[in-house]
């Protein structure tokens, strides 16, 4: 017999990781931010080679390697490319603060843009409401609750046909 | 050509916090519950090296050996204090508040040593070689921290 | 300099929900344990050891350094890799190239998760860029939703069809003893399951698995002198996407989808005209059963719009004439950084013909297995029983 008994209790040592971060935008991103924060208007930067309008804004364009130089002012309006209802609460990681199940999400394309923007959609939570193709509007937070980052936009409003 | 910037540097200030639970698995459990239970430590010999580790573990790290249960052995309680420093510098994941002192002990009976805190004595008075002796805490919840430092005899 | 590659042995755990009975190194040790017993080489004839994870999913650092005990990589050179989710694939990859190289001959390779002990979500948010989308992160299920939803606007698919996806995985698992879920389920359990993200139910979604998996690749001396049925990794392809490009939600999208461009290379390498003539098998990484049907559409076994009726006609269920996952896949385990390294394993079981109660019931000479992570970016492995075919 061993000096050890073969019991059931297996040991276990919670830990927690808990990390602050600062991070720096880099110049375009800055100015992206900003304007989103103090103007509420969006920008997308085009590539001269590809003429894809990138969102958000990126310094190379990563198709063509070349510099992207050309400002775009996007529109606010857009096209739903996919939605979802989740069931699910969904946590901002950066607050901690959990936005409370069923409610709608979803991709948008602003117009003039080439890529999307994931965020909520201020339609009933309901399937027979929400399409792919519709035409959607993004509705800003009030000046000074703005922070520079896309949660300043409150949702996205369906545009009335 | 150079651009009119107008925009000051920008910066996001954010967090994550993550929660882990780590399970210490047959080997480990029966270490913390002999330290926790009946203030007791365990090391665990491998055969072909000759060797006895602390902390034990189920694999030999040289020789690949697989280390049963049935080759844990109980070590110190006193041990020989290998090495250690001060901390003077504040980091929030300290699990103590500098300044503290830790150091590397290789218990009677083992042939590695384990790192944690050196407590009772002052700085000036430690040095390699000395004897030390776990100081067991009141409370024990199966880890580590159930030894609450060492102390020079 | 580029040498012939085969696999000799590889190993796995028992995929659980649960693993409290072993720690990490115990875990993974269990798998190098397998591997090497089933390549008949011990630990002191590997050259070097490449580990990988989901990076930081435990809240560990270094696991190259720390699960040394339990790698047996004690003294020898070794890399860790973290890729997301296509981390297992990139680790056989990167072992190829060690072989390959003429620099190495035996090479193991290990990816696991011990999902359990780590919190994914937290973790996981630190795939999104902070700057841009952080603050909004989806996860993934809403990810896939909206991938879901899309596809079913632009080719009627329907719940049903993602439902026959589930229900292949979860019978196909059953015959599977080291799968994680095996579950007797029907259509209608699938439709009756909690729905999470519409359309996306409980049970079309990948399950948190804890589990290891490792791979011994070695040169064609070694491979022909000691192994009875080594099978050659014939090519691989990888390819990166940009970050934000999350227009792969879009199935409709007339951007680079890099799933298909991948498959576009490596089939022109290896001369493959159609695919479903070419590879007998099919393991693929589908964390959600829509990501299965698209997947059909980029590997080119049907037509764009069509993924969903191979489902509907049955044709790739075990003994189909087009046999997709037939372990189970990663619909019924999950362990993610092994997850893509098992459908390599599994791929090499087929043509081993040692998948067991598993075992597709044709002749198997050719397997195709699939990686997905991260920003929709990919890793195909082809493998073969012959070294030239």
């Amino acid at each position: 017999m061993g000096l050890v008994e073969y019991e059931q209790e297996l040991i276990s040592i919670p830990v927690i990781v808990d990390v602050p971060y600062r991070f720096a935008a880099g110049k375009y991103m800055t100015k992206f931010l900003t304007e989103l924060r103090d103007n509420g208007r969006f920008f997308g930067i085009r590539c001269p080679i590809c003429n894809r309008v990138q969102l958000p804004p990126r310094v190379v364009c990563a198709v063509c390697h070349v510099k992207n130089r050309e400002w775009v002012e996007l529109s606010c309006q857009g096209t739903l490319v996919g939605f979802t209802i989740m069931y699910l609460p969904l946590t901002d990681p950066t607050t901690g603060k959990p936005h409370e199940p069923p409610f709608s999400y979803g991709s948008v394309r602003l117009d003039g843009s080439d890529s999307v923007i994931d965020h909520f959609l201020n339609v009933e939570p309901d399937v027979q409401k929400i399409s792919v193709g519709m035409r959607m509007k993004a509705v800003f937070k009030p000046r000074e609750q703005r922070v520079g980052d896309l949660s300043d936009i409150l949702h996205f409003d369906p545009i009335p046909e | 050509m150079a651009e009119n910037w107008e925009y000051s540097v920008f910066e996001s200030d954010q967090r994550i916090v993550a929660h882990s639970r780590y399970y210490a698995g047959l080997m480990g459990s029966c270490f913390y519950k002999k330290l926790r239970d009946e203030k007791k430590i365990l090391g665990v010999r491998c055969e072909k090296c000759d060797k006895v580790f602390w902390p034990p573990r189920s694999t030999c790290g040289q020789c690949f050996s697989k280390l049963s249960l049935d080759s844990m052995v109980e070590i110190g309680p006193y041990g020989t204090l290998e090495t250690f420093t001060m901390v003077t510098y504040r980091e929030p994941v300290h699990p103590r508040q500098a300044p503290l002192i830790y150091g590397i002990i290789r218990l009677d009976g083992a042939d590695t040593g384990m790192a944690h805190f050196i407590d009772g004595a002052d700085f000036e008075k430690l040095a390699i070689g000395i004897r030390v002796r776990p100081i067991f805490s009141e409370t024990r919840n199966g880890n580590i921290l159930d030894i609450d430092h060492f102390e020079p005899m | 300099m580029k040498r012939n590659v085969a696999i000799i042995g590889g190993g796995q755990t028992h995929h659980a929900a649960r693993r409290h009975d072993v720690n990490q190194v115990e875990m993974v040790n269990e798998a190098v344990r397998a591997a090497l017993s089933d390549a008949r080489t011990t630990i002191d004839e590997i050259d070097a050891v490449l580990v990988g994870n989901m990076e930081f999913f435990e809240g560990c650092h270094m696991t190259d350094c720390w699960l040394v005990d339990g790698t047996g990589a004690y003294g020898k050179p070794g890399l860790k890799i973290t890729t997301g989710g296509t981390v297992g694939a990139t680790i056989v990859c990167a072992g190829v190239h060690h072989v390959a190289s003429g620099l190495f001959d035996r090479v193991l390779c290990v990816g696991f998760e011990k999902q359990e002990e780590g919190d994914t979500g937290a973790i996981l948010s630190g795939v999104a860029h902070p700057l841009f989308g952080r603050s909004m992160a989806g996860a993934a299920v809403g990810y896939f939703a909206m991938m879901a939803t899309s596809y079913m606007a632009a080719w009627g698919a329907k719940e049903e069809h993602s439902a026959m996806v589930a229900v292949k995985a979860r019978q196909n698992a059953r015959k599977n003893e080291y799968a994680h879920l095996k579950l007797d389920i029907n259509i209608q359990d699938v439709l009756n399951s909690r729905m999470l993200a519409y359309p996306i139910r409980m049970l079309d979604m990948c399950p948190a698995s804890n589990g290891a998996c490792a791979i011994i690749l070695a040169d064609e001396t070694t491979a022909k002198d000691r192994c009875e049925k080594p099978v050659w990794i014939r090519a691989m392809d990888t390819a990166h996407n940009e970050q934000f490009e999350l227009d792969w939600r879009d199935v409709t999208t007339q951007k680079s989808i890099f799933s298909r461009v991948s498959a576009a290379r490596i089939y022109k390498r290896l001369g493959v005209n159609k695919p479903t003539d070419y590879f007998d098998v099919f393991e693929i990484y589908e964390p959600a059963t829509w990501a299965e049907m698209v997947w059909y559409e980029d590997l080119g076994l049907c037509g764009p719009g069509e993924g969903f009726k191979l489902i509907e006609n049955n044709k790739t269920g075990i003994d189909g004439p087009i046999p997709v996952n037939p372990s189970g896949g990663i619909l019924s385990t999950n362990c993610i950084g092994a997850s893509a390294m098992l459908r390599v394993w599994e791929a090499a079981l087929q043509i081993r013909g040692d998948a067991g109660g598993h075992q597709v019931p044709k002749e198997v000479r050719r397997a195709l297995a699939t990686a997905y992570g991260g920003t929709n970016w990919t890793v195909l492995t082809a493998l073969s029983r012959n070294i030239d075919d």
